[in-house]
């Protein structure tokens, strides 16, 4: 945990650039890859529905910006929300977990055996249950984020050393306080590993739940590109996934940085 | 490794079962109580039925998917472990891999299937690609954290008795990374069947995923929900024989 | 509870409030959903248009027109009153819904004729029909397989010694000459296929040139919902003909129309899709009676292939299935172009 020495240790100016220096070589790295594929399709005349040329995709982009922009406003929406319950309830189940052992033993297989479907073969079933709502997408996001963050919250939970809650506790600690001071701060660098998985699958999870007939979204614009066998409009929604699923990746380390940095300091 | 959840004792296996039952029976009552049609909901005894009359079928669909999952799997294990090796062999690749596989896993997969189908068909090979592309960063990852966690004394010490890249990377990083890239071979193995599905719903030949989207063409949805369970338990089979070995091969430590 | 209060409780506590109640205010709009079968596109743009003009408003209807999706089953969630109405996938997914004892109706056929056709290269080994024998072909085995199994049994060919395969979301294997015959829709694949090898260089082998016919893209609705407001399932059928009728006579306007729903649609494949729409819902019997003319008899041998094929266990009751009371209820004059 070098990095966060670093940062405990850095001023805060520095710690805001620290933030956005990546960003800044994010978008440059990302410029540096988009022209040499630009280059290699021009060089190797690749036919353009194999791979088009990244500007002829940017070009797309600009030229109905504003329905790639509600798209990813869309999806990033359903995600947020989906992920936000996610983390929430996985947090607090793997806290239940961690102390009902019953509820655990009886649950946890349940919960594992859930994340063996996949939610596609549903798509009736979620329209059934939640409507054409943003609702609908937000729980099948749920749905796929809870369950990593349950499974790190618990084993979080569980890496806390046992003698320095005995510790705590022989000095009058209340359990609550334990929770706050020693069990959750320990936690949250394992909670912040599955945070991460989360965010990935609960992207994936938004853009399969636009397939179940939904008028805006990065789903919805894949699928018309899909079956219009247009390869530029097929690349514009990767392009504005990868955008996106970089933004709350790099959200999500952003947070670890100061939250665990803070939780740290407070044991 | 005897904490984790994943790997129940004899009691918490008997909870499990009893939770699984439980909640079986709650799906029965609630689906016989209501009369709901199958379209709906179908009771699980009538998913069970179809189990055993489809039985050959949802074999060979089966089949026909964990093949695919498996082999996606291994080349998706063999990409992300070789590139975590390849980090800890040459360091500054670091500065590139790292990134780049980061920028690639932040796009959902199946944002890359349309793709995938059209470069590599129907075929096998377009569900094989797509699994290794799901599995191979939770792979990276954990190999990558895995290699990192050697201790550089110990390194250096090795160094100074003059060993190798090759005697260090086999007897000290392999063995020490050993425990976290097989958990993330077990953490791969559900996704790897999810992703197989998903893609043969959009196009295939065979698989479970297909035999998923024929039966909602014919709206059979017993048929549907029957698929379900054969692909619930080929992965939490496959999870299992994963676990398995992991627990044989991290035993000795 | 029974099941029907269960699965309904919102439609029919609405459809009590609403019964019998004057159709044209305003205030008293009945909230009702249409389901298509698929994502907007020009295909659908005649329920945007009446929608866009405020017919089903007129109508008393507050419409909602929610896209489709794959895996997503119009019947089904017509059946559990997910959606009120449905534009489904077409006379095959009617007869496998009622088979299986969905509670819907279809009441309208927009596609009066096959709306894909199979497609090989005008200089390449398929000429005739007689050719596929020893072509690769690709189909959709979705609906489309059962077309063309008919159009083989129809010509004296054996399918069992042929080889043909499922087909891929893309006709590039076609466009590469990896497959002799590919199969498209009219407004869709072809379109894909005269950008990339150009429409002189295709050859079109129409089902209904050969014999067979499959009429597809119908009206549905749930049989609960027509039987307590047959008033507003009419005023449905009135106000989409008319949508459709409006979209026909100023075509620049439908795909402004459908360009805002679907932004990164290409206006001139939009607009070509529109031109096939046209002319497969104005064909065959729709020519003279009409929009959304059910066609028994061409609904009877779609139905009499699957039968052969055993893709349906038995015959349907056809008559309970289609029912053409709605659509008849709108003269013909009313239903085609001026």
């Amino acid at each position: 945990m070098t990095v966060q020495a670093n940062m405990a240790g850095a001023s805060p100016v520095a710690r805001r650039f620290g933030a956005v220096l990546p960003l800044l070589k994010g978008v440059a790295a990302l410029a540096a890859v988009l022209l040499a594929v630009e280059l290699i399709v021009i060089l190797f005349g690749i036919r353009p529905y194999v791979l088009p040329r990244p500007s002829a995709v940017i070009e797309a982009i600009l030229r109905t910006p504003a329905a790639y922009r509600d798209a990813i406003i869309r999806t990033g929406l359903e995600t947020l929300m989906g992920f936000g319950a996610g983390a929430l309830f996985g947090i607090w189940i793997g806290i239940a977990f961690s102390r009902l052992r019953f509820l655990r033993e009886t649950v946890f297989p349940i919960f594992i055996v859930s994340q063996t479907i996949p939610v596609i073969a549903f798509g009736a079933l979620v329209v059934m249950w939640f409507g054409n709502t943003i609702l609908a997408k937000a729980v099948i996001v749920f749905y796929l984020t809870f369950f990593p963050v349950t499974v790190n919250a618990l084993l979080g939970m569980r890496a806390v050393d046992e003698k320095q809650v005995q510790l705590l506790r022989s000095f009058g600690a209340s359990e609550r306080e334990i929770m706050r001071k020693l069990r959750f701060p320990t936690a949250l660098p394992h909670i912040f590993v599955a945070l991460r998985i989360a965010s990935a699958l609960g992207l994936a999870g938004a853009v399969v739940g636009e397939w179940f007939g939904d008028t805006t979204g990065l789903g919805v614009l894949l699928l018309q590109g899909m079956y219009a066998e247009n390869m530029v409009a097929i690349w514009a929604s990767i392009l504005c996934s990868a955008v996106l699923g970089v933004a709350f990746f790099s959200a999500i380390g952003l947070a670890e940085k100061r939250i665990v940095f803070w939780g740290g300091e407070s044991t | 490794m005897s904490d984790d959840p994943m790997a129940p004792s004899q009691q918490a296996l008997a909870r499990g079962i009893f939770g699984g039952l439980a909640l079986f029976a709650i799906w029965e009552l609630v689906a016989r109580l209501f009369e709901l049609p199958s379209y709906i909901l179908p009771a699980v005894s009538e998913i069970l039925a179809r189990l055993w009359t489809a039985r050959v079928a949802l074999g060979e669909a089966a089949a026909y998917t964990l093949g695919e999952s498996v082999a996606g799997y291994l080349l998706g294990g063999a990409v992300g472990i070789g590139l975590a090796l390849a980090i800890t062999l040459v360091p500054p690749l670091r500065k590139i891999i790292v990134p780049a596989a980061t920028a690639v896993n932040s796009v959902p997969v199946v944002a890359f299937s349309p793709l995938i189908l059209l470069w590599f068909g129907m075929g096998v090979s377009s569900k094989i690609v797509m699994v290794a592309v799901a599995v191979s960063f939770t792979m990276f990852v954990s190999a990558l954290a895995g290699f990192d966690r050697v201790d550089e004394r110990s390194v250096n010490l090795m160094r100074s008795f003059g060993a190798s890249r090759a005697a260090i990377l086999w007897k000290l990083r392999l063995p020490t990374a050993l425990p976290l890239i097989l958990s993330g071979m077990r953490l791969s193995t559900v996704r790897s069947l999810i992703v197989a599905i998903v893609t043969e719903m959009l196009g295939a030949y065979g698989g479970l995923g297909w035999v998923i989207y024929q039966a909602v063409i014919v709206i059979d949805f017993v048929q549907v929900w029957a698929a379900i369970f054969v692909a619930s338990i080929a992965s939490l089979g496959f999870f299992g024989i994963v676990a398995l070995l992991e627990r044989k091969l991290v035993f000795w430590r | 509870m029974k099941r029907r209060s269960f699965l309904s409780t919102l439609g029919l506590a609405a459809s009590v409030a609403m019964f019998g109640a004057p159709a044209v205010q305003a205030a008293d709009l009945e909230t009702v959903s249409l389901r298509l079968k698929w994502l907007p596109q020009a295909q659908f743009v005649g329920f945007y248009m009446a929608k866009a003009k405020g017919y089903y408003e007129e109508e008393g209807l507050d419409l909602t027109i929610n896209p489709g999706g794959p895996n997503l089953l119009t019947e089904n969630l017509v059946a559990t009153n997910a959606d009120t109405f449905g534009l489904s996938g077409g006379t095959d997914s009617v007869f496998a819904a009622i088979e299986k004892g969905l509670p819907i109706t279809c009441i309208g056929i927009a596609h009066q004729e096959t709306p894909f056709v199979f497609v090989s290269k005008a200089d390449g080994p398929v000429q005739e029909i007689g050719d596929f024998q020893d072509a690769s072909i690709t189909t959709w085995f979705t609906g489309a397989n059962y077309v063309l199994f008919g159009m083989l049994a129809a010509n004296g060919l054996d399918r069992s010694t042929m080889n043909i395969q499922p087909q891929q979301v893309s006709v590039t294997p076609f466009v590469d000459g990896q497959v002799d015959v590919v199969t498209a829709t009219r407004y869709n694949e072809f379109y894909t296929l005269m950008q990339r090898v150009g429409e002189d260089n295709l050859k079109r082998f129409v089902p209904e040139d050969y014999g067979v016919s499959f009429p597809r893209d119908t009206l549905i609705v749930g049989n609960d919902f027509a039987a307590a407001h047959p008033d507003l399932v009419q005023g449905f059928v009135r106000a989409s003909v008319k949508g459709w009728l409006d979209a026909f006579a100023d075509k620049e306007a439908a795909i402004d129309l459908i360009l805002k729903e679907a932004p990164t649609l290409e206006r001139p494949h939009q607009e070509f899709m529109l031109d096939e729409i046209e002319k497969i819902m104005l064909a065959g019997a729709a020519g003279e009676e009409g929009l959304f003319t059910i066609d028994m008899d061409a609904v009877s041998s779609a139905h009499q292939i699957l039968v052969d094929y055993e893709v349906l266990g038995g015959p349907i009751d056809l008559d309970s299935a289609f029912d053409s009371q709605f659509v008849d209820a709108i003269p013909s004059a009313e239903r085609l172009p001026e």
